[in-house]
């Protein structure tokens, strides 16, 4: 059975963490979409190792890491400009 | 700050945020909770307000937003208080798992946290607490570098 808590406020809160991401246009430090991409591949590798809470038997990662992560992603896009 | 640091911080601190807001959702279950996830997001955000500074940290906390999330956390957690006083006479009262059945179950089934162990409004209380914490810790650093 898949649990809809932590995956739904995982993403709430990570939304609005990713919606503060306010990245400089003339900084000489450049994230481009490549970097983002290689933060995701970390973030799922860790959400692997880091596995469910306790008494989870849904899925073999943490959902709620994973979730953070592409609610960050998904408030940098929608209003971090 | 060197290059080398403010190429690693802001991915870095995007990765300790998540771990806090795990921290924050496995607070019933796990160690952890609401003050130590909202510490470690607090946490990566001064780690980027102190490498690139105030101005160009990429995680832009106005003033407006603090004041915001610090309300939202403040009132959640006296709104869900106040269910249980108003319910069953004890603020505080976990209404979503109702030890004295004195909760209609129509209301303990909307508080019900969808997890395995059925917390009730032990996670929802973690997630304003998180909130509350972030910004409190936050506002500190931010009022030390601007003045």
């Amino acid at each position: 059975m898949f649990y809809i808590g932590p995956p739904l406020f995982g993403f709430i809160l990570g939304f609005i963490l990713g919606s503060r991401i306010k990245t400089e246009p003339d900084s000489k430090i450049k994230f481009t979409i490549g970097s983002f991409l290689v933060v995701l591949i970390v973030a799922i590798a860790m959400a692997y190792e880091l596995g469910t809470f306790p008494f989870y038997n849904d899925l073999p990662i943490s959902t709620g890491f994973i979730a953070a992560i592409i609610g960050i992603f998904a408030g940098k896009i929608v209003l971090g400009r | 700050m060197s290059t080398i640091l403010k190429i690693f911080v802001f991915p870095a601190a995007m990765l300790i945020m998540c771990l806090g807001i795990l921290t924050i959702l496995g607070g019933h279950i796990t160690p952890g909770g609401g003050f130590q996830g909202g510490a470690m997001i607090a946490g990566a955000f001064i780690f980027c307000a102190v490498v690139y500074g105030l101005r160009e940290n990429p995680f832009k906390f106005s003033h407006n937003f603090l004041a915001g999330m610090e309300s939202v956390g403040a009132l959640g957690f006296i709104l869900l208080g106040l269910v249980g006083l108003v319910l069953t006479g004890a603020f505080l009262y976990n209404v979503g798992v109702d030890l004295y059945s004195t909760v209609p179950p129509f209301i303990m089934n909307l508080f019900d946290y969808p997890d395995p162990i059925h917390a009730g409004i032990i996670p929802y209380l973690n997630i304003v607490v998180g909130i509350k914490v972030m910004v409190g810790l936050s506002a500190v650093v931010i009022a030390f570098l601007e003045s």
